[in-house]
C-alpha cells in the first residue's frame, strides 16, 4: 500500500514507455545488417578502347601524353620523344614525380584529355592501375585550403604495348 | 518474489535506443545500394581513386588461376600465358555464346550492353591482360572497364 502511494505521488512525471518489443527489434537488426554490410566499394575505371571495327586513322604527329611503365621504371614520352625517364625508387615507381610531371603537362596544354599507358608484357595489373590513377587525378595543395584539392588530368586513358 | 521483482532497478536506456536507431538506419541506407558486382575470394583487387559505379554488365574474372566468363570458368591463365596468338579462343567462344543465349533480365541487359567489366587480380601481368581485353574488343564488346576497390584519394600532399 505504502509502495502505492509512492507511485502515486511520483505520477506527475511522464510515464515512460515500453520499449522491450522495439529494442528486440533493434537488437536483432543490427547485428544483421552488420553482417551483410559491405564497406569495400567496387568502383570502375572506364578504358577508351578502339574498337576492330572502327579502327580511327593515325592522326598526324602531334602532342600526345604517354607514360611507357618499363621494367627498370617510368617514361614519359610527348609522342616523339622521351620527356622524362623516372627510374624506381627502392623498387617502386616514383609515382609521384609522374603526378607533378602530368600536371606540368597539363598545365600547358589544357585542352588535351587523352594519355596513353604503354607498358611492358610483365607488368603486374596492379601498377597499371596505380600509374593510370596518377595520370587522371592529382591532389593539389591550394592557398589557405586544408584538404588538398583534386584536380582532374588526362581522364582519357588507352593502354598499349611498350615501344 | 514479486517485491524482490519491484525493486529491480530500471535502466536508462535512452541512449542505447538512440545509437541503436541510428546504426540501424545508416545500415539500412548502406545495404539499399546492392552491390552488383561479388569479389571472388581468390582475387584481390588493386586499389584506385575513381568513383564511377559499376554497372550491368558481362563480368570476366581473371585471378592468379583462371579466368571465368559470366561465372562459368573458361580458361587457365597457363594457358594464356603460353598461347602465341592475341585471341584467345576460349574467351571468344564464351562471350558469343553470353550474347547469344540470353536467360533471363539480367543477362539479357548484360548481353545488350555490348560492354565488359574484367575485375582483376593485382599479380596477374599485363600481357595476360591485354589478351583477355583484345579478345573482347574482337567479339565487338567495344567498352571496356576495369573494376577497382575504392580508395581515399592521398592524403600524403597534406602531410609533406
Amino acid at each position: 500500500m505504502s509502495r502505492q502511494h509512492h507511485y502515486r505521488r511520483r505520477s506527475k512525471e511522464p510515464a515512460d514507455l515500453d520499449m522491450t518489443t522495439f529494442l528486440n527489434l533493434m537488437v536483432v537488426l543490427v547485428p544483421f545488417l552488420l553482417i551483410t554490410a559491405v564497406f569495400s566499394r567496387i568502383t570502375i575505371v572506364e578504358l577508351s578502347v578502339p574498337t576492330s571495327a572502327g579502327g580511327s586513322a593515325p592522326v598526324p604527329a602531334s602532342f600526345r601524353v604517354e607514360v611507357i611503365v618499363r621494367d627498370q621504371g617510368l617514361e614519359v614520352s610527348d609522342g616523339s620523344s622521351i620527356i622524362a625517364r623516372l627510374p624506381k625508387i627502392e623498387g617502386e615507381y616514383d609515382l609521384e614525380r609522374l603526378s607533378d610531371l602530368a600536371l606540368a603537362l597539363k598545365q600547358r596544354h589544357p585542352d588535351k584529355q587523352d594519355a596513353s599507358v604503354l607498358l611492358e608484357p610483365d607488368i603486374e595489373y596492379d601498377h597499371l592501375i596505380q600509374v593510370m590513377d596518377a595520370v587522371r587525378t592529382t591532389t593539389q595543395m591550394q592557398e589557405g585550403d586544408e584538404e588538398p584539392t583534386r584536380v582532374a588530368l588526362f581522364a582519357d586513358i588507352a593502354i598499349g604495348d611498350a615501344p | 518474489m514479486s517485491r524482490n521483482r519491484s525493486r529491480v532497478t530500471k535502466m536508462n536506456l535512452t541512449s542505447l535506443m538512440d545509437v541503436f536507431t541510428i546504426l540501424v538506419f545508416f545500415l539500412l541506407v548502406n545495404s539499399a545500394s546492392t552491390e552488383v558486382l561479388q569479389t571472388p575470394k581468390q582475387i584481390v583487387l588493386p586499389a584506385s581513386t575513381v568513383e564511377e559505379k559499376p554497372r550491368e554488365t558481362v563480368v570476366i574474372f581473371v585471378s592468379s588461376v583462371e579466368v571465368t566468363v559470366q561465372g562459368e570458368p573458361v580458361a587457365l591463365v597457363a594457358d594464356i600465358l603460353a598461347a602465341s596468338g592475341q585471341n584467345i579462343d576460349a574467351i571468344g567462344a564464351r562471350l558469343a555464346e553470353v550474347s547469344q543465349s540470353v536467360i533471363g533480365i539480367k543477362t539479357q541487359v548484360a548481353a545488350e550492353s555490348r560492354e565488359v567489366t574484367i575485375l582483376v587480380d593485382r599479380t596477374v601481368p599485363f600481357r595476360v591482360v591485354k589478351k583477355v581485353m583484345s579478345t573482347c574488343t574482337s567479339q565487338g564488346y567495344g567498352r571496356i572497364s576495369l573494376a577497382v576497390l575504392q580508395k581515399a584519394p592521398d592524403t600524403q600532399v597534406a602531410q609533406g
